[in-house]
């Protein structure tokens, strides 16, 4: 057992239960990729938690592995005051598949100037996915290609799905009437 | 030259809007703009119990609303572990079936009118009234707002003779797609019009991740009722259909086989309904009272038990499942409360049409529309 997977234990125990590490993060750290592992999602999917530095080596990994299919990209928000989280959903596609291997990557970023590298030159599927995270929790992907405001119009302020968003003129519009 | 498609534009299926950069009839390069139908569902599922939120999920993809009302009910009845009655799982199936044959051909009107064929507009419009028709006996409502879906089954039990009604439906569909194929397939002037362009190969469909008749079109035989084993699809015999050239005929082919797939899957649904197909079952439970074997949980699936204060449990996952159009999921975050904090949705076709400007390099002005109209898309679910 590496150090890293000690100490993600030990951060696991401080969060109540130990997590054992899924094959994907077994395989992660034989090729020296350190991370800490999350608790499995409820259909037991692994879950990664990668630092925004470090997101392109895991994702070329991972892709070396064979997790060919970004499946869901997609943001959230934790809490206010909180961080944001930006997720990646990979499978591994293949003919006549049958539950095949699945795992989500996690990236945590600060609220104040979220930045992290675009996986779009490994999965292109990430062009729009992107976009939409951006546009919907301003976080910037370093290195797309067209990172733009996607579904809101060009000039609209603001990130409407963080959880302290205020809907400009909601209320004064109905008091109008 | 720097031409303007859409948003508002017979052909561009809704209001996408293309800024098509030309060099003479050679498309240099396309920038797809969207959002102008954009609600924000996702904000809006953030305040709203699954009760509440069930109605306005028809309005994402407004072609195949009871997929979207599956995968809006599927995300937090698995995450709180809600065990479905057999029945139940079969109605739902019944249902997707149908709800894809509309879809394709819904699909198959429009992209029909696309490549320069008015007629099978009007029969597609025959053969899915039908559809509707039934839709219209088992919950009230036509094209969307069906609203049938609930945690842990369905809203109300089929009514009397439906079942008759559906197998008869199945009859009378099959021979159609034959006579489709009949005017369409062989037709010298469609052939010439859609083969060969918009190609994708296998390695770039998966790197762009398309799923659906986009992905089977191009060689992967991938389909998420296969993969996920989810629903009571495995009861039935049935094929994954494919096809390798990846051009716009591929996927052409593919979704015609589909719909009779799903012919085949509806008419084994109906014969194998537990409960009985013929049966009355709303009659025989008052006939019975409180009592009787008919309210036991394999055939007592009215989705109404579900409480509208039910709870979606803390813990998250992502739910998917296999549309017409590809690849519809749902990533659900949980916080133990009666709204979810997070509802990701991942619509298929959004993740379908990201490929366009990559088909459209280098192909002819006239190209644009059997390509866009081949990618299958409603821009209810593209914006959302």
């Amino acid at each position: 057992m590496s150090d890293e997977e000690k100490q993600s234990a030990e951060v696991s125990e401080a969060a109540g239960e130990i997590v054992e590490a899924g094959r994907v993060s077994k395989w992660l750290t034989e090729q020296g990729f350190d991370h800490e592992v999350l608790e499995p999602d409820h259909l037991g999917v692994e879950m990664i938690k990668v630092a925004p530095e470090f997101l392109i080596p895991f994702s070329t990994a991972l892709y070396a592995y064979g997790f060919n299919y970004l499946q869901c990209q997609g943001a959230y928000d934790i809490g206010p005051g909180d961080g944001l989280v930006s997720f990646y959903h990979l499978i591994k596609l293949e003919d006549s598949g049958d539950r095949p291997e699945e795992v989500r990557l996690k990236v945590f970023l600060p609220r104040e100037n979220p930045k992290l590298p675009s996986v779009y030159w490994i999965w292109k599927s990430a062009d729009w996915q992107e976009r939409e995270s951006y546009d919907m929790y301003g976080i910037v992907y370093e290195g797309h290609p067209n990172l733009k405001r996607l579904l809101m119009p060009e000039d609209w302020v603001g990130w409407p799905l963080r959880k302290d968003y205020i809907s400009p003129d909601f209320y004064e519009l109905q008091d109008a009437y | 030259m720097v031409l303007n498609m859409g948003p508002h534009h017979p052909s561009m299926h809704g209001v996408l809007r293309l800024i098509v950069t030309l060099d003479g009839e050679d498309v240099v390069d396309c920038e797809p703009v969207i959002g102008y139908l954009h609600r924000g569902m996702e904000k809006i599922a953030e305040n709203r119990t699954n009760i509440m939120f069930i109605p306005y999920v028809s309005r994402w993809d407004y072609a195949a609303g009871m997929f979207n009302e599956a995968i809006t009910v599927n995300a937090p009845e698995q995450l709180a572990d809600i065990e479905v009655p057999k029945r139940a799982s079969y109605i739902r199936v019944i249902m997707l079936e149908l709800n894809r044959i509309a879809n394709h051909l819904l699909w198959l009107g429009p992209f029909l009118a696309d490549v320069g064929a008015q007629t099978p507009f009007f029969y597609i419009f025959r053969e899915r009234e039908m559809i509707y028709d039934l839709w219209e006996a088992a919950t009230g409502m036509r094209l969307i707002n069906n609203n049938y879906f609930r945690i842990g089954g369905v809203a109300a039990d089929l009514p009397y003779g439906w079942i008759d009604k559906c197998l008869d439906f199945c009859d009378y569909f099959l021979p159609k797609v034959d006579e489709y194929e009949r005017l369409i397939t062989n037709n010298p002037i469609f052939r010439r019009r859609i083969e060969g362009i918009g190609t994708v190969t296998r390695d770039e469909a998966i790197n762009w991740g398309l799923s659906g008749p986009m992905l089977r079109g191009s060689g992967v035989k991938w389909d998420l009722r296969k993969v996920d084993h989810y629903e009571c699809y495995d009861d039935f015999d049935w094929e994954v259909q494919w096809e390798t050239a990846g051009d716009c005929m591929a996927r052409y082919l593919v979704r015609i086989r589909e719909m009779r797939e799903s012919v085949k899957i509806t008419r084994q649904a109906c014969d194998m309904l537990p409960g009985g197909p013929y049966e009355n079952l709303e009659a025989k439970r008052m006939a019975d009272g409180p009592k009787s074997e008919w309210n036991d949980f394999d055939y007592q699936f009215m989705g109404k038990k579900i409480p509208p204060t039910f709870k979606i449990p803390a813990g998250e996952h992502y739910v998917r499942m296999e549309t017409g159009k590809g690849e519809l999921g749902v990533f659900i975050i949980g916080d133990d409360n009666i709204f979810p904090w997070r509802f990701k949705i991942r619509p298929p076709d959004f993740n379908n049409l990201q490929v366009l400007p990559h088909l459209l390099r280098g192909v002819k002005v006239a190209d644009i529309m059997a390509i866009l109209g081949s990618i299958d898309i409603i821009m209810g679910s593209v914006d959302r």
